[in-house]
């Protein structure tokens, strides 16, 4: 996997030096709080309700087992024991003290870790397939493109005061699983009919107070040419994007006032005076950074393992685990597995520094010393061999880590809500508890299948609401916390945002408006239908009357 | 009846005013009658930077006894998160704390809770 270079390095060590005097005159009263607060936000620091929050960024969702025993350390160490993974693929530690910033950005430096452009207006944490360079559905491992792009937004002095932050991401597989319409920019890599690697380029996606899917506006880059069309698509978004309301300034919005026609033209008129030779990834960079990527070498397995077979034959638990964590490797014999941060009745999301060891020793010994971090706030190990998923189920489940219930009605997303954030009108995470309580039982999760549960404790939506097959939207009702539900919202090739149900209502009616949302689904389920699709086929109605009959 | 509050600038951690110190117990802190003490202790709060970041006024009421903030994200300032119990100052869990956490989820269950009104 890539690794920084000195020059990053030395990048890292400087910004956190920097950041220490900054600190030092704060706290000695030489700046004002006025002045330090958009300094300590650029190196990822906020204040929250309880203490300092450090959002650390883990570029396209990839860790060493380095890094990830050095966040592990640093959550002991300055924290409370844990890590909260989020639906950017970002680590957030809830518990800092401002006096301890210093320190940790130079533990985390040390591992090539930093929390640059976790916050502000700027390009921020690129992200990707979580299962880059494993799964087989894949033209290309979309991490190349994503390191490039890391690379040429990194402090990139155009880019740096945007009308308001940026996200992108890519996948190179036919199945997204990056929510790539969700971003600002998405971009799928595919194979054109003569082999060359050519982008679809999206723009305009978000989610927010006015949510959009990302809209096409190039079906074909030449994969090469892809910097200097996103410097293209940031310029026009920089001259153009409105600065004089914040609820207006995403590139969404400018995409739609536009017209996706008219601002694909812009950007095509744009791209066509930029000097493409002076932006444009030169061959030998490429080679470089994709080197880094080289695919590891396999020890060649049998693609069926006696020892998986018999394991799943001799257990139903571990057969469940094979079920849903378990997923298929472009290598024969391998596995990508996934781990579940959503033990009924944790927190979505959380890992403790114990948990965070465990995972970091299975990849060192099982997964070629690689972890992934999933937007649906689950870790991966991406290069498992099959015959070694019944050992590494054993020590997960030691640790409360082998729950099995990967895309079930159980794997909710939620963000930090009123727990923890400023911002929030209402807790996302006790919501989250208590339906995954109500539906523990992982058989009928099963019955059940396919749902997307997912959770946002206000319109900012990082609880990713509005493409949940059921979204919940935590909203402020007279002074109460109340929560909107909304159906048939999905994240992946089949993006479509969730449609309202009706009225908010409050907290403890919930898991039992879910439970009735099953059971009209199940009631009205066809053959293979998943809860997405029976939403798609009936509209909302019968679920309406359900819910709210039951409500009267 | 209000009290001020705050983050403390080196910790982060929520404190409350009290004749020109922070205490870091709700239960510590000063309550106002009128308005112009309240204002004027805000003033002198935001005299020490040093000390702490955005000082504001909070309400606070009676409930059964026990003085308690109106809004519901003031009560999680003064316990804690809800979703880790042994975190923040409830982990403490003195007669204070247990009070508070008792007046905040009986008023849950009576919905006789404001939220984000500070
Ligand atoms: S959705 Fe709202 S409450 Fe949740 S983390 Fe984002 S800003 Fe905070």
């Amino acid at each position: 996997m890539y690794r920084y270079d000195d020059l990053d390095r030395q990048m890292l060590t400087d910004r956190s030096n920097e950041f220490r005097h900054q600190a030092a005159r704060r706290l000695s009263g030489e700046i004002t709080e006025d002045q330090f607060k958009p300094l300590r936000l650029m190196n990822g620091l906020y204040l929250q309700l309880h203490a300092y929050m450090l959002r650390v960024a883990i570029p396209f969702g990839t860790l060493s087992t380095a890094q990830l025993r050095r966040l592990a350390w640093v959550a002991t160490t300055y924290d409370k024991g844990y890590g909260h993974f989020t639906t950017r693929t970002n680590v957030q530690l809830h518990w800092i003290k401002l006096r301890d910033a210093p320190d940790i950005l130079d533990a985390l430096a040390e591992v090539g870790l930093h929390a640059i452009q976790t916050s502000g207006n700027c390009i921020r944490n690129v992200t990707a397939d979580p299962y880059a360079g494993a799964t087989a559905d894949e033209v290309d491992d979309p991490r190349v493109w994503a390191e490039a792009i890391r690379e040429w937004s990194t402090v990139h002095p155009e880019f740096s005061y945007l009308p308001r932050k940026f996200k992108i991401a890519v996948t190179a597989a036919e199945k997204d699983r990056a929510a790539i319409r969700s971003y600002d920019i998405g971009l799928h890599l595919r194979r054109t009919r003569d082999g060359e690697l050519s982008f679809e380029v999206m723009a305009g996606g978000g989610q927010g107070r006015t949510p959009y899917l990302a809209k096409t506006i190039r079906e074909h880059l030449p994969a090469s040419r892809l910097l200097s069309y996103l410097d293209a698509i940031l310029r026009v978004y920089n001259r153009a994007g409105r600065r004089d309301n914040i609820h207006k300034a995403r590139i969404k919005i400018l995409v739609n006032s536009l017209g996706v026609e008219e601002f694909a033209r812009q950007v095509e008129a744009e791209w066509a005076q930029i000097e493409a030779a002076e932006v444009d990834l030169p061959d030998t960079e490429l080679a470089r950074i994709r080197a880094a990527f080289q695919p590891q070498v396999f020890d060649p397995q049998p693609a069926v393992s006696p020892v998986f077979e018999a394991a799943k034959a001799a257990d139903p638990e571990f057969a469940r685990f094979a079920r849903r964590n378990v997923h298929p490797h472009k290598v024969p014999g391998y596995a990508i597995l996934d781990i579940s941060l959503k033990a009924p009745g944790e927190t979505p999301g959380d890992a403790s520094s114990a948990q965070m060891e465990t995972v970091a020793d299975l990849a060192d010994a099982y997964s070629q010393g690689e972890v992934r971090v999933n937007y649906t706030q689950n870790l991966v190990l991406p290069h498992v061999k099959l015959a070694d998923v019944p050992a590494v189920y054993a020590r997960l489940k030691e640790a409360r880590l082998a729950t099995a219930n990967i895309d079930l009605i159980t794997d909710i997303i939620a963000c930090p809500g009123l727990d923890y954030c400023t911002l929030a009108n209402a807790r996302a995470i006790p919501v989250a508890q208590a339906i995954a309580k109500r539906f523990a039982d992982p058989e009928r999760a099963e019955a059940i299948g396919e749902l997307g549960i997912k959770i946002s404790g206000c319109i900012n939506a990082c609880g990713h609401h509005h493409l949940g097959a059921i979204g919940i939207l935590g909203v402020d009702k007279k002074g109460e916390e109340y929560y909107q539900l909304s159906l048939g919202g999905s994240a992946g090739a089949d993006a479509e945002l969730a449609r309202i149900l009706g009225p908010a209502m409050s907290g403890q009616s919930i898991p039992d408006a879910i439970e009735t949302l099953v059971e009209t689904y199940l009631a009205h389920r066809q053959d293979g239908e998943r809860f997405l699709d029976t939403v798609r086929r009936t509209g909302l109605q019968p679920f309406k009357e359900a819910v709210y009959a039951v409500a009267d | 009846m209000k009290v001020l509050t705050a983050n403390s600038l080196t910790t982060g951690e929520v404190v409350f005013w009290n004749a020109g110190r922070w205490a870091v117990a709700f239960n510590d802190g000063q309550r106002f009658d009128g308005d112009e003490d309240a204002a004027g202790a805000l003033t002198a709060a935001e005299d020490q930077p040093r000390m702490v970041v955005a000082p504001y006024l909070i309400d606070v009421e009676d409930m059964d006894g026990h003085w308690v903030p109106v809004a519901y994200r003031e009560r999680l300032r003064a316990l804690g998160p809800s979703n880790h119990p042994q975190h923040g100052k409830q982990a403490d869990g003195d007669a204070d704390v247990q009070a508070l956490a008792a007046v905040t989820s009986s008023a849950r269950s009576t919905g006789r809770i404001k939220l984000i009104r500070r």
